[in-house]
């Protein structure tokens, strides 16, 4: 099972931070269409299962 | 031609939002679902708390989980939706436009399930099913024609707002939460006190509820900027390559961890500030229209900080342009979810997004600065149709800033609108502003001056705002009332068929009596819909951000601090003109019976062509024909003393405001043929007090001199359009002509003029290769559109325009 933590888009949100929550994170997303890029951020909790986001991009260990 | 590089590729992938016949031209447009989806959520979850706490929370919710969208090269930052092609949905507004939408092409099939259930759930919520409560079946049926008068404000959800940038600017949102929480505290310490007082403690309650409730709004705010900070840093720390833009994104990030929670102390501070709280205010915590601000003075310090001193944000001239044209491109691309009876009536436009500059300072000096200017030069480089700009004009204002004012209308933009300062200044003292206080008067939206400022600014159109139809309403009064050409239904009261009528006098006795139900009508739904607001759809993040709010505990749907009571008469000289045919030929010459009109028109003049011809060649109103003017003169008068005997929410008479926004195309065709020779189904005239189309033919001159007639401070405005010759206007002599035209303009102490500047020949060329004018912008009403996005119905009003030439009577 994945979660929204693993995934490359997850970005936590720092502890200092208005909406910070345990566990809470931004998912980014570069998108693109005819008209350009652009970035979508939606916040989502870590634990969330991401099976079925097709967004899904397992991050890279450093 | 943009500025930039960057305004060159942000123009060329511009997302447009604005429609056309009623539907958006870009076919990628869409409805969003975040915003219904999390305010339902909210409002679910919230039962039990006090109305305006739901309110708040439901903001809130939005804010905290609404995606947010940081695209590529842009210096503002910030949308009101999930996506940047959608446009978003109220569904605690009105039912009908919700369903209509959700039904509509632009709802997504994947998510059309879900928003039918939104639109369900919030159905006996909402405020059209609130309003209809007090309303009998059959004055819905009249009211909702959108025929006699515009639908009611509850079943439109069409709203607009002036919100008080000033505060947001120079306090900070942190700062308003400390004066809030003082407020509270003392009111709570109050509650504390002994012995008790009910009369002092009981209007504290509701108080203690509202300033609850701007607090979590406040916060919610702050917060939700913080988002674009860390996205912007998230973009540049693991997505950006180039190293410049990597550091503007570090700067925008930087700028919105500070903004709107601190004051602005630089250029990009006040341009992202006031971005975000129009979000806020016109798009999220509820749909209201408009861009009203008095943006050079609002901006002015800030560029005399980054541009003039360098001294925080430093940046050229240049680089200020740059910025405005990325604002403008913004206001652009924001996309509105209005009705469909108000996206028809903005044919070619987004939304009614309108600027106003210029004018003069509380101490008698003229108001315009270098921030004046940019933000013209900004308008004619990147050439945008919106925002539209109004400019106060008076005989002090510099000359470089005249120049640049006549550049746009030269070019072709149809904007900046003019303005008269002293008539609008003077009006608002009427109401009881401070000469301060009128002195920082704005357009409200296309045409109604109001106040700007920290405090007392309009907060909801159910003060001013909504539409009389004047021609429709002096087309009933000829057939008992009864509307026999669109409706088919009793529209107004009985007051006589037209045969009944022996004398002109008994005419207009009718027709001013449907004058009275159709403004009685309308301002009961502004006044029923005002009632509902304050109780329901509270808007406590305007609240915080308006002195009085803050002072008085109160939400700013309900306060009342100025009164700025206007209603819009529209399509007023097809029922003028159409007055002084028949005083000509019926009443006075005698040459047709009532009857053997009345027969005429019924048949939209087939088979009348003669008659036709001898009601269309009666003089008409614009030509300083003493028989028509006076004639149409004593009309605007009766249309003041009739709004004079309406009493409404504010305490005061409704002024009317004459102008016609894209109604006259149509609502106009929803008129029947009328005596002034129109046809079933044409349009109506395009404005205000403005001459019918092609009807002025005796020059310029001789139109203002009939419109002078009118006496303009008995109407909150009266928009005057002209169609100026474009080969004269881009001449050598152009602005040495024009200026000694705006002097005779002013000296006759007119509200308002605008014009639109494009050769006939330019526009059938238009018509015939659209492709090649992609650019090709035209004054509608008081908002301007490319030409080319027009329907070639209203294309064709634009063009029968008088092309009015000076010093040569055509």
């Amino acid at each position: 099972m994945s979660t929204c933590a693993e995934c490359k888009a997850f970005f936590a949100i720092p502890e200092n931070a208005d909406d910070f929550e345990l566990s809470k994170g931004d998912c980014v997303r570069e998108e693109k269409d005819q008209k350009g890029k652009y970035w979508l951020s939606k916040p989502v909790m870590g634990d969330m299962v991401a099976d079925k986001c097709s967004y899904f991009m397992k991050k890279v260990a450093n | 031609m943009p500025i930039t590089e960057r305004t060159k590729r942000l123009k060329a992938r511009c997302r447009w939002k604005h429609t056309s016949a009623g539907e958006f031209v870009d076919e990628t447009v869409r409805t969003g679902i975040e915003r219904a989806r999390l305010i339902t959520e909210s409002h679910k979850n919230t039962v039990g708390e006090p109305r305006v706490i739901r309110r708040a929370r439901g903001l809130a919710n939005i804010l905290n989980n609404i995606t947010i969208i940081i695209q590529e090269d842009e210096l503002v930052v910030g949308d009101h939706i999930e996506h940047p092609e959608a446009i978003p949905l109220y569904p605690e507004l009105s039912y009908f436009v919700t369903l209509d939408l959700v039904q509509s092409k632009y709802c997504p099939d994947e998510v059309k399930e879900e928003a039918m259930e939104i639109c369900n759930y919030w159905e006996p919520y909402t405020l059209q099913r609130k309003g209809e409560a007090y309303y009998t079946e059959d004055e819905l049926e009249r009211a909702y024609q959108f025929s006699t008068v515009e639908g009611p404000a509850f079943v439109t959800g069409f709203n607009s707002i002036v919100p008080p940038y000033e505060t947001v600017l120079e306090d900070g949102l942190q700062k308003r939460i400390e004066l809030i929480q003082a407020k509270l505290d003392d009111a709570l310490a109050q509650l504390r006190e002994f012995p008790w007082d009910a009369s002092k403690n009981l209007p504290l309650l509701e108080k203690i509820n509202n300033w609850r409730a701007m607090i979590i709004t406040d916060e919610a705010v702050i917060a939700w900027a913080r988002r674009h900070a860390r996205l912007a840093r998230i973009i540049a720390e693991n997505f950006e390559t180039d190293q410049n833009r990597k550091k503007e994104l570090m700067e925008i990030s930087d700028i919105c961890n500070r903004m709107p929670a601190e004051p602005a102390k630089g250029l990009r501070d006040a341009m992202q500030s006031k971005w975000f709280v129009f979000l806020v205010a016109h798009g999220l915590e509820r749909y209201a229209s408009g861009y009203a601000q008095l943006e050079d003075k609002l901006l002015y310090p800030y560029y005399k900080t980054s541009v003039i001193e360098k001294s925080f944000q430093p940046m050229t001239r240049d680089e200020a342009q740059e910025l405005v044209e990325c604002e403008r491109l913004k206001v652009s691309e924001h996309g509105s979810c209005k009705d469909r009876g108000h996206r028809e009536a903005f044919p070619g436009s987004n939304d009614l997004f309108i600027l106003t500059l210029g004018g003069i300072k509380t101490d008698g000096s003229d108001a315009c600065n270098d921030m004046t200017d940019i933000i013209l030069d900004a308008a004619l480089s990147i050439r945008t149709t919106e925002p539209s700009i109004a400019f106060r004009w008076h005989p002090k204002g510099r000359m470089e800033t005249k120049k640049r004012v006549f550049d746009c209308i030269a070019a072709g933009l149809g904007y900046p609108s003019i303005k008269h300062e002293d008539v609008n200044y003077s009006q608002l003292l009427k109401w009881g502003a401070t000469p301060e206080q009128a002195r920082d008067w704005l357009l409200v939206l296309c045409m109604s001056p109001g106040v700007a400022g920290r405090r007392a600014t309009q907060k909801c159109r159910t003060e001013g705002g909504g539409s009389l139809f004047v021609a429709k309403c002096f087309e009933i009064a000829l057939y008992n009332g009864f509307d026999p050409t669109f409706s088919n239904t009793q529209q107004g009261p009985e007051t006589g068929n037209a045969e009944d009528f022996d004398t002109f006098e008994k005419l207009w006795e009718a027709f001013a009596k449907q004058i009275q139900y159709g403004v009685s009508l309308a301002v009961k739904g502004k006044d029923i819909a005002r009632t509902i607001e304050q109780h329901y759809l509270q808007i406590p993040f305007v609240s915080s951000i308006d002195d009085g709010c803050v002072e008085t505990g109160k939400d700013a749907s309900g306060l009342v601090e100025l009164p700025n009571p206007w209603h819009n008469i529209i399509l007023n000289t097809t029922a003028s003109d159409s007055l002084v045919a028949m005083k000509k030929l019926i009443y006075d010459d005698k040459k047709y019976t009532m009857k053997e009109l009345i027969t005429a028109l019924q048949a939209n003049w087939q088979g009348y062509e003669d008659m036709r011809r001898d009601f269309l060649n009666v003089t008409k109103w614009g030509n300083d024909d003493p028989y028509a003017d006076e004639i149409t003169v004593k009309f605007y008068d009766m249309l003041a003393d009739e709004f004079a005997k309406v009493t409404m929410y504010s305490g005061v008479a409704p002024m009317p405001l004459g102008q016609s926004v894209g109604h006259y195309i149509t609502v106009g065709s929803k008129i029947g043929a009328t005596p002034n020779g129109r046809l079933h189904g044409e349009a109506a005239d395009d404005g205000g007090c403005s001459p019918y189309m092609g009807a002025d033919k005796k020059g310029p001159t001789a139109v203002l001199k009939s419109v002078s007639k009118i006496n303009h401070r008995k109407f909150k405005g009266m928009l005057l359009n002209q169609r100026l010759s474009a080969e004269q206007m881009r001449s050598e002599k152009g602005f040495d002509i024009w200026l000694d035209y705006m002097d005779t303009w002013y000296d006759l102490d007119l509200d308002h003029v605008q014009f639109n500047v494009a050769s006939t020949k330019e526009l059938m060329a238009a018509q015939e290769e659209p492709e090649k004018y992609p650019d090709l912008i035209v004054r509608v009403a008081g908002f301007s559109a490319r030409f080319v996005d027009l329907s070639r119905y209203a294309q064709d009003t634009i063009i029968a325009r008088t092309e009015q030439s000076f010093g040569v009577a055509q």
